[in-house]
């Protein structure tokens, strides 16, 4: 049995299955990653996780926060790390799933950051755009005044 | 490349004003080390503490420069300046409040050199006719400008910019900021107080003047107002109550206003804080001597007022700020005795629920297929570990190399929120330092993750590189792990904060298109209504042409 597939079995365990439902818990899209990259540990040089990005890219579009989704990686984190502590023998493979963990966290939070750098960016080119709604409008403004003075005077 | 040939020149000068020379200087070529000291504080023992801490670096250097690291030699020469001038200031009660800034350099090669600095005094290099300012000043206000709290223009109009953030004796630990320097032939390196940048202005100095002259005044009028009966001051004759407490503000006071800092009357009020706290003394006593040492000041300017309206506005603009600066620091020694015990607590709270849940988890779910016996955990707090973290971050530097600064950085921050995994707010304040200022960019923010990715796996090689014993080795990843899962997030909370402000001004912007797009609406229906007024008012009868009847159409 791979050292992924032990992981897995520790799934309810880490996203408290009992509590929160077995269906979707909070953080299964951290935990999968993790298992993901356990599989590949050692196979193949870590690389762009898009299964992780997509995942969180749906949850902020569901309307999740940012600081939702990291409180999530840090629980499930802090709970994959006691439950190895406790089930595995191998002091060297509870350091790889901790070492696959803490990779799998920076993704999370480069992820999370660089969405908020993109909502930053399309604000910003929101905020261009209505300004120079208002510029358009504050000379349309100017003109029915200057109308309405005209009126006012005839 | 050949050798650069170094030559050396230092000077110092008490300057007009002061009768006692507050600044030390290093200057010793055979050990290439250079420093320059600025004391500050206590009862004329600005002095004493630069004196102190200038010998303390200078045989710690002596002693230790062939047998350790440049970065480990200056953090330790400093830690141990720091030390010893806090430890003196502590034994004596007239040099309570004592410190020094630091700004030294040390050659450890042909062409390379560190140059280490804590406080105000800085570092200048002169290359190719540009003069580079190498160090920042540890105020609070440039800390702040760090973290982007502050614009450039703000803080050069900030009421506190001189008021130090880091100081040398203040606490028995510092915290240098170090740098390495390829130096090349022509290069010149300056060392200096802000007795050379920044000397006092005139106004300063006559305000200084004043209020040095009316000392006593101010000492009578504490004296009068009861400052004697304190509990601050119950272990204190009336006489030193005054001398001390009282004559120490009075003299931090002045050498605030001369030299437009607040970093006396800073240090002044952090000791009295800590002596008081120290002693399980509470708030309140505290504020109301603060509060009965503003009356006796301000009796003070009112007294120059009666002869000299614009001094007595300047006296009272110091005085003001010199209050709100001891408020501050006391706030500041409040919030960090805070941080203490919530860590306290939190720590005690995570071993009652590590207890609660280890003997359930082992009564509750003993039919896990791959459960073992109870495996040897190392303590996390235990000296091997903390040792091994320490040598495995060591190792983690070597592994990144001196080319990648963040990255070294990164393994700076991992370790030190390793190795104090129950202060909550520390990974917020490495993350924060990591974070410095930068553009809310792709540019600017994947760097930073980017580091901290070469970080960990220059943590991950040095320990498996380390080898030892595993259970230990893999207690130190635990608690890399964990930093590092904190200091990520924290991270992202900076950058996710940072954008805050950018949607909040999209919806102010929607808002106030929304509600130009209103008025807009609104004048046109009344041009609209004005227009079929006009059109009614000008189509009389008799000026319009009649309109054909229809055939057969009523008459």
């Amino acid at each position: 049995m791979s050292l992924a597939d032990r992981v897995m079995v520790l799934r309810d365990e880490v996203l408290d299955t009992v509590e929160r439902g077995d269906g979707d818990p909070p953080g299964t899209d951290v935990f999968d990653a993790i298992v993901r990259a356990l599989a590949a540990h050692g196979e193949t040089a870590p690389g762009l996780d898009l299964t992780l990005h997509d995942a969180i890219a749906r949850r902020l579009a569901w309307g999740d926060t940012e600081e939702v989704l990291l409180a999530d990686a840090d629980q499930v984190v802090h709970r994959l790390a006691r439950a190895v502590e406790r089930a595995l023998r191998d002091p060297l493979e509870e350091m790889v799933v901790l070492e696959v963990a803490a990779e799998v966290t920076t993704a999370v939070a480069r992820i999370v950051a660089l969405a908020a750098v993109g909502r930053a960016q399309r604000d910003r080119a929101a905020r261009s755009r209505e300004e120079l709604a208002q510029k358009r409008l504050r000379e349309a403004l100017a003109e029915q005044r200057a109308t309405l003075i005209r009126f006012d005077r005839g | 490349m050949s050798a650069i040939v170094l030559k050396t020149h230092g000077m110092t000068h008490v300057g007009k004003v002061r009768e006692a020379n507050e600044d030390a200087m290093i200057v010793d070529p055979r050990w290439g080390l250079y420093a320059v000291l600025d004391g500050m504080g206590g009862a004329m023992a600005g002095d004493v503490a630069s004196n102190r801490a200038r010998d303390v670096i200078h045989e710690y250097v002596r002693a230790k420069k062939k047998t350790l690291e440049p970065r480990a030699l200056l953090e330790a020469a400093i830690t141990a300046a720091s030390s010893a001038v806090h430890g003196e200031a502590q034994a004596r009660r007239d040099r309570q409040g004592m410190g020094t800034t630091l700004v030294m350099a040390l050659f450890v090669d042909d062409n390379k050199a560190w140059v280490a600095h804590v406080g105000d005094s800085r570092a200048y290099l002169l290359r190719d006719g540009r003069l580079t300012q190498l160090t920042r000043d540890h105020t609070v206000v440039a800390e702040l400008m760090a973290q982007g709290a502050l614009s450039p223009a703000e803080a050069e109009n900030h009421a506190y910019k001189n008021v130090l953030s880091r100081n040398l004796g203040a606490k028995a630990e510092a915290r240098p900021d170090l740098l390495e320097l390829e130096l090349v032939a022509g290069d010149r390196l300056m060392l200096c107080s802000d007795g050379l940048y920044g000397y006092a202005s005139t106004d300063a100095t006559s305000g200084a003047v004043a209020w040095w002259a009316r000392r006593q005044a101010f000492l009578g009028a504490a004296r009068e107002r009861g400052l004697a009966r304190s509990p601050i001051c119950a272990v204190l004759s009336p006489d030193e109550a005054i001398d001390i407490v009282a004559g120490n503000l009075a003299e931090a006071i002045f050498h605030d206003l001369e030299k437009s800092t607040g970093v006396n009357v800073w240090t002044y009020a952090e000791n009295l804080a800590h002596g008081w706290f120290d002693q399980g003394g509470a708030w309140a006593p505290l504020a109301e001597m603060l509060d009965l040492l503003v009356g006796a000041a301000h009796a003070v300017v009112v007294a120059i007022a009666h002869e000299d309206q614009a001094l007595a506005l300047l006296v009272e603009t110091a005085v003001q700020r010199a209050f709100t600066t001891a408020e501050m620091a006391v706030g500041g020694v409040l919030a960090e005795r805070l941080r203490v015990t919530e860590g306290e607590l939190i720590k005690a709270h995570t071993l009652v629920q590590t207890s609660v849940d280890e003997s359930a988890r082992f009564q509750e779910t003993p039919t896990i297929p791959f459960m073992p016996a109870a495996r040897p955990v190392a303590d996390l707090a235990s000296p091997e570990v903390r040792a091994h973290l320490q040598a495995v971050a060591q190792a983690a530097r070597g592994v990144v190399g001196t080319g990648r600064v963040p990255a070294r950085n990164v393994i700076d921050a991992i370790e030190r929120a390793a190795l104090d995994p129950v202060n909550a707010t520390g990974s917020a304040i490495q993350a924060r330092e990591l974070y410095g200022v930068r553009a809310l960019e792709e540019s600017g923010v994947s760097p930073l993750f980017d580091a901290l990715d070469q970080g960990r796996a220059a943590f991950v090689t040095a320990l498996r590189r380390a080898g030892g014993d595993p259970q230990i080795a893999v207690a130190v990843m635990r608690r890399v792990a964990s930093a590092q899962l904190a200091l990520a997030a924290a991270l992202a909370g900076l950058v996710v904060e940072g954008a805050a402000p950018i949607s909040e001004r999209l919806r102010e912007a929607t808002r106030e298109t929304a509600s130009l797009r209103a008025e807009v609406a609104s004048n046109e229906a009344r041009l609209a209504d004005l227009e079929r007024q006009y059109a009614t008012r000008a189509a009389k009868p008799s000026m319009l042409p009649r309109l054909p009847r229809k055939p057969g159409g009523p008459s």
